[in-house]
C-alpha cells in the first residue's frame, strides 16, 4: 500500500470519516495507512440486497506538489488501467474508481478512491500466524495460478510479495496492488524504480535506469515466487541470510554472482524446495526456463504422480501412505479441495442457458477421418493476439484440458497434455453443461469437447472448453461423463 | 546492492609523494574482498600501494551489506578513514583492528608513511540505503521503497539540484545547465562553494553510472561533449520523473544571486 511521494510532514494521514460516502458504497472502518495511501473498509450504502463489502483505497494528493500529485495520479491509473482489462479469481478485483470533488474538505478533494473486492487478511500475517504444509501448498499454488494468468495476458506485478497476497474470508487467495504491474511490450516493460528489497531479483540491482524506468520481465515475478515458496514453508524466513534486508540483498547478490550457494530451510518439504530453487535461478536467463505456467504444470504432475496412493483395502479401510510423498500428497489434495471451492463460485457465470458462444459455425472438415474413428476434428484457438501469432509452442502460450468437465477448471483438474492455438484435436462428442468457463477476453461458454490425447497419455481423453477453439463441429453429444477423481 | 569502488590515484596526491604506478579502480561485490599494501610474491595485494613504509600486507577491505569493513593489519599504525564531505568527519583504525565498520559513502583511506606523507586512496559505497520521505515509522523491511536512494545532503545531491532547478522552478523544460553554469550557481554555498569544475563533472558522473545506473543514451558514442550532455538531460529527466528531486529541494540552493551571475558566466 506504499509508495512514492509524500505527505507534507509526517503525521500519519487522519483517518477517513466513518460514514463517508464514496460512490455507492460507505467508510465503515479503516484498514491500513501507508505513506500516500489509505485503505478503509467500506460497506454498499442503502438497503436491499446491497453487495459485498469492499476496501476503498483512497490515494491522497492533498499536500503534494503538482509533480508527485502526478505520481500518485500516474500509480492509480496504472492499478486502474490493469483493472479494467484484467480479470480473474486470483486476482483483486477493481469495482470502481472515484475521483473525489470536495472542494470543502482539502484532504479529500482531488483524491482518487479505488473500490476493490474486500479482502480478510494478507498473506503476511497469515504467515505470522503460521501455516501449515497443506496449506501452504494451497497458498503457493493458488498464487501461482494468478501469476500464470497475469503473465499469459502480458502483464508483470512488479511487487509480488506476501503483503500484496491477499486472502479472502473463505481462505482462496487474491493478488492485489497492481500499482506497478507493467504491461509488456515484447519481452519486458517498464516500470518505476521502485520494489521491496527481499523480493527484488538479483539482476535489479544492476539494471540500468532508462528514460521509462528499468526494465523487467516475468522472471522478476517468478524470483519473488521463489522467496515466497520458501517464506511459507519456513515460518516466513526468506532464504537469504541476514538481519536486515540490506544484507540479504547483499546476500542475494552473493550467490547470484557465485560466490554463495543456495541455502533452504530444511523445513520447506523437497518438491517446493526444489520448484523454489527453479525460481531462484540466479540470472533471469535461467530463470525464463520457468514460467508460472510451467510451474503449475508441475504442481499439477507432482499431484498426479502420487495420486494411486492411497489404496483402497479389501476391509474399505484407506491405508496410509507413509513418508515425503504422502505429505506431499496430502499438501497438494488439499490444494486441490480448497482450489476447487474457490475457483467453483468465481468462475461461475450466471448465464445457465444454452450454450452460444459467438464463432463461425463450421460443418465436419472433411479430413476427419485422420485419427480413426474420431467424430470430428477441431483447431485449438487462442484468444491472445500474442499468443495466436507463435508457433514455438511457448509454454507461455498452451492451453489446458481438464479431466472432468464437471468439476471447477483449476489446477488439479488438468492433464499434464497441453495444447497451442492452431493445434488440430481429434474430437469425440460435445458436452452442452459442464462448468462455465470464460476466457481472457470475457467469452463464456459451458460448452466442452472430449478430445483425444497422443498415444503413451496417462488418459486417453480430455475435455476443451468450447471457448478455446472457434470450431463447431456436428458431432454428437456426450453421454454424461462419470464424476472423475 | 551493488557493491563498492575503490579508487586510486595515480601518484601520491597531496604533498607531492612520488608516483607510484597507474591509477587503479576496483569493484567489489557484497562478500568480496581486497587486500592492500606493499604486496610481493609471496604476499599478493589486490591493491598495490608502492612505499617502502607501508607494510607488505597493509590492510584489508571486505565488503558487507551496504558498506564495508576495514581490518588493519599493521602492528603499529593507525590508519585514517576521512570523511571528505564530512566537514573533517573521520575514523580512526587502530593496529590489528579487524573488520571495522565504515558508515560513510564517500571515504578516503590515509596510511601514514615516512614523515609527513601519506599515501591515501577512495572508496565509494553507492549501496547506502536512505528511507522514502513518506515513511511512517515502524516496519520497513517489508516496504515498497524507490531503489535509487540518494543522500540529500551529500555534495552530489547538491549538484542535482542545482541540475534540477529550471525544471523544477518552470523556467525552462528544456535548458539543464553546464558545469560552469552549475559551479557559478553553487558559489554562494557553505559546502558547495568551493566546487571545482572537475568535481561538479565528476559528482555527475557518479550520480549517473554509481548512483542512478543510468542506461546508454540510445547507443553510438557521438562527440564526448554531446555524450555529457545526453547524460545530463537523463539525470534530470530521470530525477525529476521519479521523484528523486522534488520543489522543496530548492531550499538547499544558495539564494540566487540575480541576473548579474549568468552575465559572467557567459562573458567567462
Amino acid at each position: 500500500m506504499q509508495g512514492p511521494g509524500e505527505i507534507s510532514g509526517s503525521d500519519p494521514v487522519e483517518p477517513i470519516p466513518r460514514g463517508y460516502r464514496v460512490g455507492g458504497w460507505e467508510v465503515t472502518e479503516p484498514i491500513a495507512a501507508g505513506g500516500w495511501a489509505t485503505v478503509h473498509a467500506g460497506r454498499p450504502v442503502g438497503e436491499g440486497p446491497g453487495g459485498d463489502d469492499v476496501a476503498l483505497k483512497f490515494l491522497l494528493t492533498e499536500g503534494l506538489a503538482p509533480r508527485q500529485a502526478r505520481m500518485v495520479a500516474e500509480t492509480a491509473r496504472r492499478e486502474v488501467e490493469f483493472g479494467r482489462r484484467t480479470r480473474h479469481p486470483r486476482l483483486i478485483r477493481l469495482l470502481d474508481s472515484v475521483v473525489l470533488g470536495e472542494p470543502d474538505h482539502p484532504l479529500l478533494d482531488g483524491a482518487i478512491v479505488l473500490v476493490m473486492e474486500r479482502a480478510e487478511r494478507s498473506l503476511r500475517n497469515r504467515l505470522d500466524a503460521g501455516v501449515t504444509g497443506a496449506e501452504g501448498a494451497r497458498l503457493i499454488t493458488e498464487v501461482c495460478e494468478g501469476l500464470a494468468f497475469l503473465h499469459r495476458a502480458g502483464w508483470v506485478h512488479g511487487d509480488l510479495k506476501p503483503d500484496n497476497v491477499l486472502l479472502m474470508a473463505d481462505g482462496s487467495v487474491r493478488l492485489s496492488d497492481f500499482g506497478l504491474a507493467t504491461e509488456l511490450t515484447g519481452t519486458h516493460g517498464y516500470a518505476p524504480p521502485m520494489g521491496t528489497f527481499d523480493y527484488l531479483p538479483p539482476e535489479r540491482w544492476k539494471a540500468p535506469l532508462g528514460e521509462q524506468g528499468v526494465r523487467v520481465r516475468p522472471s522478476a515475478d517468478i524470483w519473488a515466487l521463489g522467496i515466497m515458496i520458501h517464506e511459507v514453508f519456513a515460518s516466513g524466513a526468506s532464504p537469504f541470510p541476514g538481519a536486515t534486508p540490506m544484507s540479504r540483498a547483499a546476500a542475494t547478490q552473493e550467490y547470484a554472482d557465485g560466490r554463495a550457494p543456495l541455502r533452504m530451510d530444511n523445513a520447506v518439504p523437497p518438491f517446493w524446495r526444489a520448484l523454489a530453487a527453479d525460481c531462484l535461478a540466479p540470472t533471469h536467463a535461467a530463470r525464463a526456463a520457468h514460467t508460472a505456467e510451467s510451474l503449475l504444470a508441475r504442481i499439477a504432475a507432482a499431484r498426479q504422480d502420487t495420486e494411486p496412493e492411497p489404496v483402497e483395502e479389501a476391509g474399505g479401510t484407506t491405508r496410509p501412505t507413509a513418508g515425503r510423498r504422502g505429505r506431499i500428497r496430502a499438501a497438494l489434495l488439499a490444494a486441490a479441495v480448497c482450489g476447487a471451492v474457490a475457483a467453483g463460485w468465481s468462475y461461475a457465470v450466471r448465464d445457465g442457458g444454452p450454450a452460444a458462444p459467438a464463432g463461425s459455425r463450421e460443418p465436419a472438415t472433411a479430413s476427419a477421418g485422420t485419427v480413426a474413428d474420431a467424430a470430428g476434428r477441431i483447431r485449438v484457438f487462442n484468444t491472445e493476439q500474442r499468443c495466436a501469432g507463435r508457433t514455438d509452442r511457448n509454454p507461455e502460450c498452451s492451453l489446458g484440458l481438464a479431466i472432468d468437465p464437471l468439476r471447477p477448471y483449476t489446477i488439479d483438474n488438468v492433464v499434464p497434455t497441453r495444447v497451442w492455438h492452431g493445434d488440430v484435436l481429434a474430437v469425440d462428442c460435445r458436452l452442452p453443461h459442464g462448468v462455465p468457463i470464460i476466457d481472457e477476453v470475457g467469452v463464456g461458454s459451458e460448452e466442452w469437447f472430449r478430445v483425444r490425447l497422443p498415444l503413451g497419455s496417462a488418459r486417453s481423453t480430455a475435455w476443451l472448453p468450447a471457448v478455446r477453439t472457434k470450431d463447431r463441429p456436428e458431432i454428437p453429444q456426450c453421454p454424461r461423463p462419470t464424476p472423475v477423481r | 546492492m551493488s557493491g563498492i569502488v575503490i579508487y586510486l590515484p595515480q601518484a601520491g596526491g597531496d604533498a607531492g609523494g612520488e608516483p607510484y604506478g597507474d591509477a587503479v579502480t576496483l569493484r567489489l561485490g557484497p562478500g568480496e574482498a581486497a587486500r592492500f599494501g606493499r604486496g610481493s610474491a609471496t604476499t599478493p595485494v589486490e591493491l598495490r600501494l608502492a612505499d617502502a613504509a607501508i607494510s607488505r600486507l597493509a590492510g584489508e577491505i571486505r565488503v558487507t551489506d551496504d558498506h564495508w569493513q576495514l581490518t588493519n593489519h599493521s602492528a603499529t599504525q593507525s590508519y585514517l578513514v576521512e570523511n571528505p564531505e564530512g566537514a573533517g568527519e573521520y575514523l580512526r583504525v587502530p593496529p590489528r583492528r579487524a573488520g571495522a565498520p565504515i558508515p560513510f559513502e564517500f571515504s578516503r583511506v590515509v596510511l601514514p608513511t615516512r614523515g609527513s606523507a601519506t599515501v591515501a586512496f577512495q572508496v565509494f559505497a553507492p549501496d547506502h540505503v536512505y528511507l522514502d520521505p513518506d515513511g511512517v515509522g515502524g516496519q520497513w523491511g517489508s516496504r515498497t521503497v524507490t531503489a535509487y536512494s540518494l543522500d540529500e545532503t551529500a555534495t552530489y545531491f547538491l549538484v542535482l539540484v542545482a541540475l534540477c532547478e529550471p525544471r523544477l522552478r518552470d523556467e525552462s523544460p528544456v535548458a539543464v545547465p553546464t558545469t560552469p553554469q552549475i559551479v557559478e550557481r553553487l558559489r554562494g554555498h557553505a559546502a558547495g562553494g568551493r566546487l571545482t569544475a572537475r568535481a561538479v563533472s565528476s559528482h555527475i558522473d557518479y550520480l549517473a553510472e554509481e548512483k542512478m545506473r543510468i542506461g546508454d543514451p540510445a547507443g553510438c558514442e557521438p562527440r564526448r561533449e554531446a555524450r555529457r550532455n545526453g547524460k545530463r538531460e537523463a539525470i534530470v529527466g530521470l530525477a525529476l520523473r521519479f521523484g528523486l528531486v522534488r520543489e522543496e529541494h530548492l531550499a538547499l540552493l544558495p539564494p540566487r544571486a540575480g541576473v548579474g551571475a549568468q552575465d559572467r558566466e557567459t562573458a567567462g
